[in-house]
């Protein structure tokens, strides 16, 4: 494969060009209440060429691998209709590697038959768990990814990505109230992650069944502590981004809000993203431009000290490459994206944070996080009033929002329990590039002032 | 066709087979913070293939044209542990005449689609130079080839075409984004309404007006009733209503609406976004009424699901996705539903739609872009506000619907259709 990229690359007529092709073969198992829903396999083969000319760039993407000399020549001529102005790349030493994928179990080899009977078994967990389960959703789904990447610059790297998780969601209903609740697992390393979870989706079913009787939270201004799970959606997605260099190298604006030195919170924060983590959902050994990953601070003991690279942003900016560049698949180019982002874990013991709060929200889990530049939304899967400094009564609905900044500032306590949310179906978006796998991680923390949408 | 060899391939071992295939081509040009940033020419090859085998289903697919092998391969494994097929694939229908494909997209090449979004973006920049302007523009050509073991054969060529522009402001630590675009299947559009009509939601913006928290009347524009439209979609997907997991499941032919809601699912609009005259599973597309003055007439259900429920198809594929959204206008003019409202909102664009229990209802969304209107009159835009409410009661609490109707499609539309202004009664407005 090698010889036929680089033989493809002589094409290039350009100052830069690579060329990513990809072969996935992936399986999945879906129930929805009773009935088995989709069972079935798929593969997709495909590739992306790139191409820069005076600071434009030129894409091709394509499934079919027959002419890859005529796709380099398609994007070099793309490319010069672009660009027109100096290009900026930052320089890295070229890579020669192949990355093999380590799995425990392979879950290439476990017949579809038994895969469908784990899902099977999960499913009637929570179906049988009680009355009011209406119905149930469990997905497994695995993938194995080659990938094989080449550039004018005489990179060469040769990747395996597995990747294996499970989702276990359970709706309960009573009248007109219908509520859910869900519990994933998964990770890039083998089969062995979704196995024995039977525990979870029970837990997943029984928290459906507790959020009927649950009243919705009354919407106002309360201190809440999130639970490490929404830590980690609340840095990835309400900070991270912020840190994505592509929203800030052309924009005078944005690089006044996040000029590096600047004090964002407490002494204590921390906020990192490190693609090197071993064992992480969003690791690589090297980006999608051959960049080595490493860990990169964002946040040092409160001060704004650093962000997120691709090579074109990182030499626009003057600054070092970061290893952040990376591609959803081969139909989108690389752009800048996190790995494994997390706030880093303090001294607070959770009993301390909470025992002072008179009034104040215990929000747990997310489903689901939006954030645009400084405001953001994300509701949480459920969560508990805090009354006279005790975990209260258990609440529904419970939405935060904010501006970034503020609530940032507004931490005064974290916690020193960090923890990672397990693998599941889905991963972070970014300009129609969804889903990528991205790891997020947090302790507890206590957030002043914080605004709780809901009824009045 | 391809199509065919997959069926009689399969047939050997399969008593039932369909394979739909795709083959796309796309130019696409992307301008970011005032400059022209990349442009894109992307081939796709996609082939789905569903097997019934011993009353049992099993699905693959591929992206390879010379792998039809393995693919109708892994399609019979899937069959053996499949579930078992509630339905009969459909036999060859009679199709309606669609306007889909606009041979004028053919010759439009990459220099002509740079020129079309760097015109956009200098009348943004014109409005105001401050604003970091983007556009981009899409081109795709697509034909979709369907085949049955029952003989039903379709194809369909395919051209669509997607303009947008929009921008971001920055003001100190406020940003706002705007924007607005096109998306349908012809080529003839207006970019200078385009680039107006996203200058006209910058210059709504141009104040920013304090809020106060509690009940008040809120207009949805076109694009913002997806805060409605989304949970009624998810409430008459056939899937839902068979689970029993929506909340509408029995209230076929009853009141759900205000009797001045209709809604229409239309794939026959010439041209329209989600226009075509098959699914992806052989069926005949039809218009279907979802809403007939207020009352529940239809929901939506792919061949499995109808198996199960006993009831027909409805032509939305396997995945029940709606088509071209049609709303009847209402007999006010928007300009006077604004003027009749002493205080109340104007609602666009919404952060953390979907969030939390859509099917029931429920909805607490951030406003991305959102208006005050006081006294009759737009005043500006409103900062960290949250809206909620119930959107079936919203539905029911319809106060007006306005005369003039909007397409809702293109880059960043959540869903496609001709929608008017609607106003709802009262809605809870929890501001910061």
């Amino acid at each position: 494969m090698r010889d036929r990229l680089t033989e493809a690359l002589k094409m290039q007529d350009v100052e830069y060009a690579d060329i990513r092709l990809e072969d996935k073969t992936n399986t999945w198992v879906n129930f929805r209440g009773p009935d088995l829903d989709m069972i079935g396999s798929a593969r997709t083969v495909g590739g992306i060429v790139r191409a820069l000319y005076k600071g434009g760039w030129g894409y091709a993407t394509f499934n079919d691998l027959v002419d890859l000399p005529k796709r380099v020549r398609e994007a070099c001529e793309t490319a010069k209709l672009v660009g027109t102005e100096n290009s900026y790349f930052a320089p890295t030493e070229p890579v020669v590697d192949v990355v093999s994928a380590k799995l425990v179990k392979d879950f290439r080899q476990v017949p579809l038959a038994e895969k469908k009977a784990l899902a099977e078994e999960y499913n009637q967990v929570i179906l049988g768990h009680h009355k009011s389960i209406q119905t149930s959703s469990v997905r497994y789904a695995d993938s194995f990814k080659q990938i094989w990447f080449a550039s004018s610059e005489g990179t060469y790297i040769e990747e395996e990505v597995p990747d294996v998780n499970l989702m276990t969601a359970a709706t309960a209903r009573e009248g007109d109230i219908v509520q859910n609740g869900y519990q994933t697992c998964g990770g890039p390393d083998g089969y062995q992650n979704v196995e024995g979870f039977y525990e979870k989706a029970r837990s997943a079913a029984q928290k459906a069944v507790e959020l009927l009787a649950a009243p919705p939270v009354t919407g106002g201004k309360y201190t809440v502590i999130t639970d490490p799970l929404l830590t980690g959606v609340f840095t990835h997605e309400a900070f991270g981004h912020l840190s994505e260099s592509d929203f800030i190298y052309q924009n005078p604006r944005m690089q006044e809000i996040m000029q590096l030195g600047k004090r964002f919170g407490v002494q204590g924060l921390n906020i990192i993203d490190d693609g090197s983590l071993p064992g992480g959902l969003g690791t690589h050994q090297y980006d999608y431009e051959g960049v080595p990953t490493r860990k990169n601070y964002l946040i040092k003991d409160g001060i704004l000290v650093g962000r997120l690279h691709s090579r074109e942003t990182a030499a626009k900016m003057g600054e070092t490459v970061t290893g952040n560049s990376r591609a959803v698949h081969f139909q989108h180019p690389p752009i800048v994206r996190m790995t494994n982002t997390y706030l880093d874990q303090g001294k607070a013991a959770f009993e301390d944070m909470i025992k002072d709060i008179k009034l104040g929200v215990y929000a747990i889990k997310a489903f689901g996080g939006e954030t645009a530049m400084e405001m953001f939304t994300f509701s949480a899967a459920y969560g508990y009033m805090i009354r006279n400094g005790e975990v209260a009564e258990l609440v529904r609905d419970v939405v935060l929002t904010g501006n970034v900044f503020e609530t940032l500032k507004n931490i005064d306590q974290i916690g020193n329990d960090l923890a990672w949310e397990p693998s599941g179906p889905g991963g972070c978006g970014k300009n129609d590039q969804q889903p990528l796998r991205v790891g997020l991680g947090g302790p507890h923390i206590r957030i002043q002032n914080c605004v709780v949408g809901g009824s009045q | 066709m391809i199509v065919q060899q997959i069926v009689q391939k399969a047939l050997q071992k399969a008593q039932a087979v369909q394979a739909v295939m795709l083959t796309q081509e796309t130019s696409a040009v992307d301008f970011e913070n005032d400059r022209l940033k990349s442009a894109e020419s992307s081939q796709r090859t996609q082939i789905d293939v569903k097997v019934i085998v011993d009353g049992k289903v099993g699905t693959s697919s591929t992206t390879d044209p010379q792998d039809l092998e393995g693919v109708v391969n892994r399609a019979l494994e899937a069959a053996e542990f499949g579930s078992p097929a509630h339905f009969e694939l459909p036999d060859a229908q009679a199709l309606e005449p669609v306007k889909i494909f606009d041979p004028s997209l053919l010759p439009l090449e990459k220099p002509e689609m740079i020129r079309m979004g760097q015109q956009m973006m200098d009348m943004v920049k014109t409005y105001n130079p401050e604003i970091l302007a983007g556009a981009s523009i899409n081109k795709t050509v697509y034909k979709v080839e369907y085949a049955n073991s029952r003989g039903a054969e379709y194809s369909a060529d395919h051209t669509e075409f997607n303009v947008g522009t929009g921008g971001q402001l920055v003001r100190g630590t406020d940003i706002l984004f705007a924007g607005h675009g096109v998306g349908q299947k012809k080529r003839a559009v207006d970019t200078e309404e385009i680039a107006a009509q996203a200058i006209e939601y910058f210059r709504m913006a141009e104040q920013i007006a304090p809020i106060e928290s509690g009940e008040m009347p809120v207009i949805f524009t076109p694009r913002g009733l997806i805060a409605l439209l989304l949970s009624l979609g998810l409430a008459v997907d056939g899937k839902s209503v068979y689970l029993g997991a929506s909340p509408l499941r029995d209230k076929l032919g009853q009141q759900i609406a205000s009797p001045s809601l209709t809604i229409l699912d239309d794939p026959f609009i010439e041209y329209g976004p989600r226009t075509s005259a098959f699914d992806n599973e052989g069926v005949a597309r039809k218009i279907t009424p979802l809403i007939e003055n207020g009352v529940l007439r239809n929901f939506i259900y792919d061949l499995d699901t109808a198996g199960r429920a006993g009831v027909k198809p409805t032509g939305h594929g396997s995945t029940r996705n709606l088509t071209n959204l049609v709303i009847n206008p209402g007999n006010i003019p928007y300009e006077t539903m604004i003027r009749n409202t002493s205080k109340g909102l104007l609602v666009h664009e919404f952060l953390g739609l979907g969030q939390g229990n859509p099917i029931n209802g429920e909805f607490s969304v951030n406003l991305f872009l959102g208006y005050k209107i006081d006294n009759g009159k737009l005043v500006g835009r409103v900062k960290d506000v949250m809206l909620a409410g119930n959107a079936f009661e919203a539905l029911k609490d319809i106060t007006a619907i306005s005369k003039e109707r909007e397409w809702v499609s293109g880059p960043w539309a959540w869903f496609a259709g001709l929608i008017p202004y609607i106003q709802v009664g009262k809605l809870s407005v929890t501001a910061k």
